[in-house]
């Protein structure tokens, strides 16, 4: 397999992911869809890396696989804090401010 | 090696002191849990003064770290705004009379300064890894200062918009960067102008979707949802750092990935950022225009300027982007200014809606007069600094003879100063609805004086300024 069918499939996983982002109404739904749109990332990354024979790709799929789990770890903490104020976790519901 | 670490000549020193002093905040803050005063922020301000001092005594030219960090003009401009913002930000802090800021404060400075480091390792990275994570370093304890007062209704619903919008344009970015990478086969950053002079198509596509990202983190429409969420639901002097420390991250991102180097090549992106400036300057006018909270007011004419900023950006030239740097000084002291007296009326007042300022200048005429200033140089009127940055500005964009966007811009100033001086109007013609003057705490009177003499030194005696920044344009567009 070539380099471009790893970008195809990177392609494919990140638009799932935006797509998840904007039709998901629960919001860990929404922090999934961000999950899978910087798992594409990596997907590029490595295969980049790979096909280019040089091994900084794969140092930066480390740095974001690591921010990438404080981000969605923080994330998460909102939610919980949202959740205790608002007894929901459907961002329809979260219209306090005006948008 | 290790004792080498603080000296003054070692190119990192700032941010390891930085990396010391959230250390000591850290360590003093558990060993005084429970107590319910202001220690912790105190230590943060002196050590940010100190950072400051340091700051301004440092020379450029020095690499650290195999060419990936480098201490030139541009990041030592970068530094020294974000070590006077956050000094400034922390001092109005300390005015604040929250009870969490007493029972949690070694939680908010220790976060602050984390971010503080992210923006100052940021300025210098020259490397797309450091890039990457020094911008996620500024960004996450961003989201949960945002959500700082968890008591309050509206602090985790902002931090939640906050953190969504944010998150997306960190994946947006980092799919950006890794097409850059793939198609360079390096993370040098000095390696990104060969391949935009060859128009290699995936570094353009790389570089438009991290413009992408970038637009939704320096707030540019159609990227700005946010902003107005965010501003109103967190605590004032955190926001007054927020509408400027990060954005001015951003922009040195941008001069960083699109202009440095670049030469005749960043012609490519004049299109790109003069749309985008467009947009934002008559969007963000033109929203600001019903808002009746103040916070919001200042939001949408945040966007606004975010606007004239890309549009002097758009120049692509040594007098454009040193405008740019003038308009972002210019822009952290009235705009700063503007949200400590904003601070200090809710604080009295507990309402940030703008018919609280009613009859201001005969309650406090001080305080109301700083407010007038403050919105005068936001909204570019001689003789304070936003005149001079608006005015400069547009002499860039029509030396390159775009008149459009040069005329677009100074139509909708005048709209941005009619909803300035619809503030101004409440409060200097109606009547007050209570006689007793605001209350204003000493740290937030400095504070406040502070900007105050920065817009007034700025207005009067702009020269100094605009040949130090035209020397840091300068290194900009010589390199290579």
């Amino acid at each position: 397999m070539g380099l471009h069918a790893y970008l195809a499939l990177a392609a494919v996983v990140f638009a799932i992911g935006l797509f998840g982002v904007i039709t998901r109404r629960n919001m860990v739904g929404i922090l999934l869809g961000i999950e899978l749109m910087l798992n594409a990332v990596n997907i590029n990354l490595v295969a980049f890396s790979r096909f280019n024979g040089e091994v900084t790709g794969m140092v930066l799929t480390v740095f974001a696989i690591c921010i990438t789990v404080a981000e969605v770890a923080l994330g998460l903490a909102i939610v919980i804090l949202l959740f205790r104020t608002r007894r929901t976790a459907m961002a329809d519901h979260v219209d306090w401010l005006k948008g | 090696m290790g004792e080498l670490v603080l000296h003054p000549s070692y190119p990192l020193v700032l941010e390891s002191t930085l990396g010391v002093l959230l250390l000591a905040v850290l360590v003093v803050g558990l060993f005084r849990r429970g107590a319910t005063d202001h220690v912790a922020g105190w230590l943060t301000l002196a050590g940010l003064v100190g950072l400051s001092l340091a700051a301004w005594q440092a020379e450029p030219g020095r690499v650290a770290l195999e060419g990936s960090f480098v201490v030139d003009e541009l990041s030592l401009f970068g530094k020294r705004l974000f070590l006077i913002s956050a000094t400034l930000s922390v001092l109005a802090t300390l005015g604040l009379s929250h009870p969490s800021f007493r029972k949690r404060g070694t939680e908010y400075y220790v976060v602050f300064l984390a971010s503080l480091l992210g923006m100052l390792v940021l300025a210098s990275a020259r490397d797309l890894i450091l890039l990457f994570v020094a911008f996620e370093l500024m960004s996450i304890p961003l989201y949960f200062l945002t959500g700082f007062l968890k008591g309050e209704d509206a602090a985790p619903e902002g931090a939640m918009k906050f953190f969504l919008i944010g998150s997306i344009s960190s994946a947006v970015i980092l799919y950006g960067l890794s097409f850059v990478y793939g198609a360079v086969g390096t993370t040098d950053m000095a390696a990104i102008p060969a391949a935009v002079a060859v128009a290699d198509p995936l570094v353009l596509l790389g570089l438009a979707l991290m413009a992408g990202g970038l637009g939704f983190k320096i707030a540019a429409v159609p990227f700005h949802m946010w902003v107005p969420d965010t501003y109103e639901a967190a605590n004032s002097p955190f926001v007054a750092w927020l509408s400027i420390a990060p954005k001015t991250a951003g922009f040195l991102a941008i001069f960083r990935l699109y202009v440095e180097g670049v030469g005749t090549g960043a012609l490519f992106w004049v299109p790109l950022f003069g749309t985008l400036a467009a947009v934002s300057i008559v969007a963000g006018n033109l929203m600001a225009i019903p808002q009746t909270n103040i916070k919001r007011l200042l939001a949408y004419s945040g966007v606004a300027h975010i606007g004239y900023l890309l549009l002097g950006l758009t120049a692509m030239s040594v007098s454009g982007a040193a405008m740019v740097m003038f308009y972002l000084v210019a822009y952290l002291f009235g705009n700063m200014g503007a949200f400590f007296v904003v601070q200090a009326v809710a604080g009295s007042e507990g309402s940030d809606d703008i018919s609280t300022y009613r009859g201001l200048a005969r309650r406090s005429p001080g305080l109301a007069l700083c407010l007038l200033l403050f919105l005068l140089s936001l909204g570019g009127i001689p003789f304070v600094a936003g005149f001079w940055a608006k005015l400069f500005i547009f002499w860039a964009v029509v030396e390159q003879g775009m008149y459009f966007l040069a005329f677009l811009g100074a139509v909708l100033t005048v709209v941005a100063l009619y909803y300035y001086l619809v503030v101004a109007r409440h409060m200097y013609i109606d009547e007050p609805e209570s006689p007793h003057p605001i209350k204003v705490p000493g740290v937030l009177m400095v504070a406040i004086g502070a900007c105050m003499a920065g817009i007034i030194v700025m207005g009067v005696y702009p020269e100094p300024w605009v040949q130090a920044f035209m020397r840091v344009a300068m290194t900009l567009f010589s390199t290579t």
